[in-house]
């Protein structure tokens, strides 16, 4: 320790303040290098990548922009893009409301809550790939859990990952799983809110309603517009079920576009075009996410701290 | 004495230089590195490690171990270092490669070899193999077959590792129950297209003991269907060959599923679902959730056709197996391929890794797995009658098996190449096919639709060489 002191020391500036700038960058380092050694020199050998023909094996030849001019006339890349817009359009909705409903649920006071709360979390701490197999035979059309339960109630059997029609609605209600984290964070939001706004809303003669509607929503604000980027971001970029549950299909309904922009790179062999797919995706994200940050963020109330 | 001095370290540094240099474009590999038998000449005494990466079951990982600790004993100098990838091998050997750490050997999937042929990733063996006493001569692999599948534009780039194939593999005691003679494995006695229907039909029961075309047969509750037929590419492309098609033009390298020959096969294969009612579907198939193998060996099914591969476990049954060639549709045919043995061209132990892949050419490695039923083989010392003895065992193998080997293999088996970009074609073709097995499509109808998008893909990638 002393010896990093002594090195700080003879190192920075002999200012007081210059001396704290560069402890500060000594605490943020790991993040910094992280970021470097993991993002940044990735992304640019993307780029690099993506303006080349490369197959792992030959040299990589440059091709300038033919690879984003591919797209065009890609008919797996509109179809990739399509399954998962649909994806994020119903899933991204469904999760905010059902993990928001759940949070409010789960911030009553009876007996046991703690349990239910583990209960409600512990299925987003599965591994992905673990509960993917899960799922893979909840939804089996003969033995699966679901539809023993449909039958039970006298409805008919779904062929869940065989119809085209029915195979991304599985993989959304699948998504729904993994509602916990969500949950999670806005419970501690509303653990935030003050007590004394609902007591003071309550002597107004405030209903539970009116109570929700002009307080707890207003307060939860910047908490669901967290949760609204994040689940944009994340179901933009879903893998994992669609390559082990139905390996993208039947009939690419469920080619979800990181599982094509895979397949471009290690099956297809073709890498540039997997990077310039991958560019394109960064670039659909951020304009979503610059979208959503104009429009809704306009909705969202952020307390000044008094 | 100081110039001399001075000139090795100037040697020496430079050798460093070309070292970093080769390092740094490791990725792209130099095709046919020069021999280094001059370094090794004064390294008698060093023991050189070779690693070799591969797939394989539990059984087959046991198999090439048994190689290796053979190989070594015979070959004192060469060690082999075993890198076993049972998951994602393409994905792990290609990372390899491009981090310019590739192994010595390798499996190579015969729907890649061409690609890496063409890429420069393989080793030129041609010099070696034709110098080879053992190896070398005229006849020792099944020919042609052999020949065309290793070579890329006329140079040998591996070994292939064996033969397999599928044929029919039935129960015999419900044929004895019924009185039909079960089929031959013997290719001149395949049955036509029509009598095969005619049994299958026969063997195909419901509940109430309807046959498929009498009144009253119920689709719905069959006890018994007559034969699975699976409709991935190696099954499906045994029954386009015995129409006279193919999947792809060796010539032009692109798809022919779209002209007459190979439309009637797919169709014939369609029908045995749709029209004949003598095959379950796939959503039948979940629905019993048993594999073929339980299906015939409890009597849910008469025959199935499968890989010869599939003898490794069919040989498992309590009913009494059986097996046969393919009918034909207008001649005997079946689909032959296996995964081929290649030294890669960026190995700094050309001769070593040679040595290896030759070995692995010998008698010993391929009767080890011809034995347990999983490989047939592709030398001709195993098809004589002295060869056959080593190979052919009791109780895995039914009576004259040999003829699947001798006869049926090297006279009516086609190898089908992929061409390079031909996993991507993957993802058109398969979602056309899905939709004539289960009849929204014809066979005509999906494939004149997806063979040109396809056949385009395919030309960007002949144009990439």
């Amino acid at each position: 320790m002393t010896a990093i002191t002594h090195w700080i020391h003879r190192l920075s500036p002999q200012t007081l303040a210059g001396r704290r700038t560069l402890v500060g960058y000594i605490f943020i380092s790991p993040f910094i290098l992280g970021f470097l050694l993991w993002f940044l020199l990735p992304a640019v050998t993307a780029l690099w990548l993506a303006v080349n023909d490369w197959n792992l094996i030959r040299p990589p030849r440059f091709v300038g922009a033919d690879n984003f001019l591919k797209m065009g006339t890609d008919r797996l890349f509109w179809q990739s893009l399509k399954v998962t817009t649909v994806f994020s359009i119903i899933s991204v909705p469904v999760g905010l409301v059902l993990s928001f409903l759940l949070a409010l649920l789960m911030n009553t006071k009876v007996r046991g809550i703690a349990f239910f709360r583990t209960v409600y979390y512990l299925p987003s701490i599965v591994p992905a790939v673990a509960s993917a197999v899960l799922w893979a035979w909840i939804l089996n059309t003969e033995f699966g859990l679901l539809n023993v339960l449909l039958q039970a109630l006298g409805l008919p059997k779904v062929p869940w990952l065989q119809d085209p029609e029915w195979a991304l609605p599985a993989l959304i209600l699948m998504s729904l799983w993994g509602l916990g984290g969500s949950m999670i964070i806005y419970l501690a939001g509303l653990q935030g809110i003050p007590e004394t706004y609902y007591e003071a809303a309550r002597i107004d003669g405030a209903g539970r309603w009116a109570q929700l509607r002009h307080i707890t929503i207003p307060l939860m604000s910047p908490i669901i517009f967290f949760n609204l980027i994040m689940g944009i971001i994340g179901s933009f970029q879903i893998f994992t079920a669609g390559y082990l549950v139905t390996n993208g299909g039947p009939q690419n309904a469920t080619l979800f576009y990181v599982l094509y922009l895979y397949r471009n790179g290690f099956e297809y062999l073709d890498m540039g075009y997997a990077a310039a797919l991958a560019w394109i995706l960064f670039f659909i994200i951020l304009a979503l996410t610059l979208f959503v940050f104009k429009y809704v963020g306009r909705m969202v109330h952020y307390e000044i701290s008094p | 004495m100081n110039t001399r001095k001075l000139s090795r370290r100037t040697f020496l540094q430079m050798t460093g230089l070309a070292v970093a240099g080769s390092a740094l474009v490791a990725c792209s590999p130099a095709p046919g590195a020069g021999s280094q038998t001059g370094a090794q000449a004064g390294a008698a005494q060093e023991v050189v490690e070779i690693s070799f990466m591969g797939w394989g079951n539990p059984g087959e990982d046991q198999g090439v171990r048994n190689a290796i600790a053979k190989f070594e004993e015979e070959t004192p100098g060469i060690k082999v270092k075993w890198l076993h990838t049972p998951e994602n091998y393409q994905e792990k050997f290609l990372a390899n490669v491009a981090a310019g750490t590739p192994p010595d050997t390798a499996f190579i999937g015969s729907g890649d070899f061409r690609t890496y042929a063409r890429d420069g990733l393989l080793l030129d063996i041609t010099d070696k193999l034709e110098a080879d006493p053992l190896l070398g001569a005229e006849d020792y692999f099944i020919q042609p077959q052999e020949r065309d599948r290793c070579t890329y534009q006329g140079r040998w780039y591996g070994i292939g590792s064996c033969w397999v194939a599928p044929h029919l593999y039935v129960n015999v005691d419900i044929f004895e129950a019924e009185g039909i003679e079960p089929p031959s494995n013997d290719p001149d006695e395949a049955w036509t297209w029509d009598y095969f229907l005619e049994v299958a039909r026969q063997l195909t029961v419901d509940a109430n003991g309807n046959h498929p075309g009498d009144s009253g047969f119920d689709v719905e509750n069959v006890e018994r269907w007559g034969v699975h037929w699976p409709t991935w590419w190696i099954p499906l492309h045994a029954a386009i060959t015995s129409n006279k098609g193919d999947w792809i033009d060796p010539d032009t390298q692109l798809l022919i599923l779209d002209q007459p020959p190979a439309i009637e096969a797919i169709q014939a294969i369609a029908d045995l679902m749709l029209v004949h009612q003598v095959m379950p579907q796939s959503t039948v198939m979940e629905s019993l959730g048993m594999s073929n193998t339980q299906m015939l060996d409890t009597g849910k099914l008469a025959m199935a056709v499968d890989g010869s591969w599939a003898l490794d476990w069919m040989k498992e049954i309590e009913s009494t197996l059986g097996t046969g060639v393919l009918p034909m549709m207008v001649e005997p045919a079946t689909n032959m391929q296996a995964h081929l043995h290649s030294a890669l061209a960026a190995t700094k132990h050309p001769e070593e890794a040679w040595q290896w892949v030759r070995f692995l050419s010998t008698p010993f490695y391929q009767t080890q797995f011809c034995r347990t039923g999983l490989w047939l083989p592709s030398q001709t010392a195993l098809l004589t009658e002295e060869g056959l003895k080593t190979w052919i065992t009791e109780g895995v193998h039914p009576p004259e098996y040999e003829k699947i080997a001798t006869e049926y293999l090297p006279r009516f088996g086609h190898v089908l190449y992929m061409p390079p970009g031909y996993p991507k074609v993957d993802a058109i073709i398969t979602p056309a096919l899905d939709a004539v097995w289960v009849g929204d499509m014809t066979a005509e109808e999906a494939l004149t639709q997806a063979v040109p998008d396809a056949n385009a893909i395919l030309s960007e990638e002949l144009s990439r060489s």
